[in-house]
This record gives C-alpha cells, sequence and structure tokens, in this order.
C-alpha cells in the first residue's frame, strides 16, 4: 500500500510539470492564435499570405520536431534556452496555429448581414468585432477549441524528449525500475481525470455562450 | 422621434440621388438612376429580381459603393461625382451622414445572442453613448408600439420571422433616424406574417417617417406610397403617384410587370 501511495505521490509530482506547460501554453497561444486569425484574415495580401504560411509550417510539422529546434538548433543562432521555456514557446507557437485557424473559421461562419446590421446602426469595425461578432463566435468555435484543449493536455506528454520529468516520463521511470505496471494505469487515469475535468468545463461553456440558442 | 409630428408638407429634400452608376464586373447593374426623396415621402421601387432595385438602396447607406454619380442626404454630400468617379465622405463626415438613415433587412439581422431589449439598447449606448436610463424608456416604447412589449427579455431566435421584423424596425428607429430604408422587408416571411411587418409600417408613414421601401408587396406600394418608381435592368422605367402607376402605367415593360405582379 505504502507502494502505491509512493508511486502516486511521485506521478503527482511530476504533473506538476504537465499542468504548468497545460495552463501557460493556453494562456498564451489562445490571444495569440486570436491575432494570428485576424491577421489571415487582413485584407493586406502579404499579411495573410505570411500568416497562412506561418501556419502551415506549425500546423505541417510534428510537434517534436518543432521542440527538437527550439532547444537543440536554436542555440546554434545564439539563442540558448532552457527546456521549460523551449517547451513553451514551442507549444504556444504550434497551438496558437492550430486555434488560429479555429477562430478563422468561428469569423467567417458570422453572417454578413450580421456585419451589416452592425455597420447600418453605426458601429465601428471594433464595436462590430467586440459587441456582435466575438459572442457569436466564441459559442460555435466552443467544440473545436475544447477538441485542441484535450490535445493538449496529452501533448504535454512529448516534453519528454528534453529530458523533462512530466507525468508520463515519471511513470515510465517507475515502470522501467520496478518492473510493475501500476505506474501506467495511475497516469492513465490522472490524464483521464484532467480530461474530464475540462470536459465538464466546456461543457458549462457552451451553456452560457449558447443561452440565445433554445 | 419628436420630428415625426412636424409639417410633413416641408418640401426639404432628405435624399438626393444624381445619376448614379455602378457596376460588378462586366455587369452595370445602375445605369444612371436619379431621384429624390422629400420629408415624408414614402417612395416605394418596384421591380423584378435583378433589376437593381436593392442594389440602388444599399448604395444609399454606403453597403454598396457607386462608380459614379452623386448622393446626398438631407443636403450633406455622401458621394460627389469628381468627373466621373464618385468620391465618398470621409470618416465623421461620413459617419454623421450615415447616422440619418436606418435600415431594415429582409433577413432581419438580429443580434442572436442579445435579448430582444438588448438589441435595442445596443447601438444607442455603444455608437451615441447614451445611458442605459435615457435610452430604455424610448427602447421601451418603441417596443410597445411595434405590439412587442411582452417579448422585451425573449432571444431573437423564440420569435416568428414576422415578431423579428417588427423588433428589426424598431432597433433601427431607437437610433432615431430621420429617413428609414427597407429592403424587401417580407419577402423572407411566411405571407400570413407579412401583415403585422406591413402595418407597422404603415403605422409609421401615418407619423411622416421618410421611407424608402424595396417591396414585391404592391398592394402596400399602392396604398401606402405617395411615389412608386418602377425599375428594370437597371434603370428607372417609369415612376409617379401610385393612382396613376398602377392603373394606367404608360411603359409596356411596366404594363408587363404589373400585370404578372397583379394576376
Amino acid at each position: 500500500m505504502d507502494k502505491l501511495m509512493e508511486t502516486t505521490l511521485s506521478i503527482l509530482a511530476g504533473s506538476e510539470l504537465t499542468l504548468e506547460i497545460f495552463f501557460v501554453t493556453l494562456f498564451l497561444s489562445l490571444p495569440l492564435g486570436f491575432v494570428e486569425a485576424l491577421l489571415r484574415l487582413s485584407d493586406f495580401k502579404p499579411v495573410s499570405r505570411l500568416t497562412e504560411i506561418y501556419i502551415w509550417v506549425m500546423r505541417g510539422s510534428p510537434l517534436m520536431l518543432q521542440l527538437l529546434f527550439v532547444y537543440f538548433a536554436l542555440p546554434l543562432v545564439g539563442i540558448m534556452l532552457d527546456p521549460m521555456p523551449s517547451a513553451l514557446i514551442a507549444f504556444t507557437l504550434n497551438y496558437a496555429a492550430y486555434f488560429a485557424e479555429i477562430f478563422r473559421a468561428g469569423i467567417q461562419s458570422i453572417e454578413r448581414g450580421q456585419y451589416e446590421a452592425a455597420r447600418t446602426l453605426g458601429m465601428t469595425y471594433m464595436q462590430t468585432m467586440r459587441r456582435i461578432i466575438l459572442p457569436q463566435m466564441i459559442h460555435r468555435v466552443l467544440p473545436p477549441v475544447s477538441n485542441e484543449t484535450i490535445n493538449l493536455v496529452k501533448d504535454t506528454s512529448l516534453i519528454y524528449i528534453l529530458a523533462m520529468n512530466d507525468l508520463l516520463r515519471v511513470a515510465r521511470t517507475i515502470v522501467q525500475r520496478d518492473f510493475d505496471m501500476t505506474a501506467f494505469f495511475i497516469a492513465g487515469a490522472f490524464y483521464l481525470f484532467m480530461t474530464a475535468i475540462l470536459t465538464w468545463g466546456f461543457k458549462r461553456l457552451e451553456e452560457h455562450f449558447g443561452k440565445y440558442d433554445e | 422621434m419628436e420630428n415625426m409630428t412636424n409639417d410633413c408638407k416641408d418640401n426639404e429634400i432628405m435624399l438626393r440621388v444624381k445619376n448614379i452608376k455602378k457596376r460588378f464586373g462586366e455587369l452595370e447593374v445602375l445605369k444612371g438612376i436619379s431621384f429624390d426623396v422629400r420629408k415624408g415621402d414614402v417612395l416605394a421601387v418596384i421591380g423584378p429580381s435583378g433589376s437593381g432595385k436593392s442594389t440602388t438602396l444599399r448604395c444609399l447607406n454606403c453597403l454598396e459603393t457607386i462608380d459614379s454619380g452623386a448622393i446626398e442626404i438631407k443636403g450633406e454630400e455622401l458621394a460627389r461625382d469628381e468627373g466621373g468617379v464618385a468620391v465618398y465622405a470621409e470618416g465623421s463626415k461620413l459617419r454623421a451622414i450615415l447616422g440619418h438613415m436606418g435600415m431594415v433587412f429582409q433577413q432581419f439581422n438580429l443580434f442572436p445572442h442579445m435579448t430582444v431589449i438588448q438589441n435595442l439598447l445596443e447601438a444607442p449606448m455603444q455608437v451615441k453613448k447614451m445611458k442605459r436610463e435615457e435610452i430604455m424608456p424610448i427602447a421601451e416604447e418603441l417596443l410597445k408600439k411595434v405590439g412587442l412589449f411582452d417579448k422585451r427579455d425573449v432571444y431573437p431566435s423564440r420569435l416568428s420571422g414576422g415578431q423579428q421584423q417588427r423588433v428589426a424596425i424598431a432597433r433601427a428607429l431607437a437610433m432615431n433616424p430621420d429617413i428609414m430604408l427597407f429592403d424587401e422587408p417580407t419577402s423572407a416571411l411566411d405571407p400570413e406574417l407579412t401583415g403585422e411587418v406591413l402595418r407597422t409600417m404603415r403605422e409609421l408613414a401615418h407619423e411622416h417617417m421618410t421611407m424608402v421601401v424595396v417591396t414585391h408587396e404592391m398592394a402596400f406600394a399602392r396604398e401606402v406610397a405617395n411615389h412608386v418608381m418602377f425599375m428594370a435592368d437597371g434603370m428607372i422605367v417609369e415612376e409617379g403617384e401610385p393612382q396613376k402607376l398602377f392603373t394606367n402605367p404608360s411603359e409596356e415593360r411596366t404594363k408587363a410587370f404589373l400585370h404578372n405582379m397583379l394576376r
């Protein structure tokens, strides 16, 4: 029993790192993704084109490769970063690209008539975005954002490649040391617990933002 | 709404359109349209689809831009013609001019995430920076006027099309416009729901609101409008008093259209 407790506590300690990556990435990549979506929708072609290329690179190459690139390749140009900031940069840039496409689709799904109505009422672009488009967009993008967020919980396990002791790496170390699979089950339970909370949270958000939908 | 009770025989020109032209690529959709609308006028614009009547209306409040010609709203130049090219007013001047007009759309375009009353409060509070307690009595009065006061805290998705359109009219009126533009306001409605919207518009006309109405409702055009304009192929084919135009049109094109519509 002591052994089980010890294993759980070790994994709990590892989950701290997992949660840190998770929350910081989410906190940074959501707003960044929104800005990217607006740039992508810009009428100024070079801006939207560059953003498109950026999104293609970020979505088109493995997150693992991006992690390795930030940590091992950037020092070649004189940028030397610790594992944690490296991981946060790679995760944020990667997830922002996915969020950007989700937000872009959300913004574009709002009927033209909404912009026209706001315009004929004298509202500015900023007012229209903030008061009319965004609240409706948030409701529509919640399901795909929820998907990405749950993915992020699990993707955090990739940081083992930078020798960081996240939840899963801790579990694997214990399994290899003790030849006992229990740690894997505990790790699985941890992930399921986190995603359960997220699922519940997003459900509440959808209810909140969807109350006008009947 | 103070100005509604003013003398409607006041001949002030509210809207002057001079030879406006517009093309979408190869297609010339407006081939030189000119007309005036005076204070208290109700102008009905009729014609087959694709005739340019909705485009004309949308050009009046800048939802579409014209290529050449001029538009004046209450004597102010929204667009002027400089050597065959339309030059628009800019910035705060443009905003002020557009503020004279309210618009009602075929598809209502209410803000679905806001309740009925919030739909009415939004623009006065955001654009005119009015305080909630200033605009609230006006908004509630408007809802009573369109007969939807009991729906004030309901979301638009709970309303019928006819109710939504009446809210949309109230929302436009909440900005206290001098001219109301209607773009086929009953075309998206089930036939049994058009009556309530037309009734609201008729009341508005009786209060001497200046109105431009693009419509397929011939009976409405005939009874409520004091001027009717028949458009086809981007041109005004014929215009005049409804009595004359509906009973004794002079153009063949008008006769054919009315014959089809009134059959």
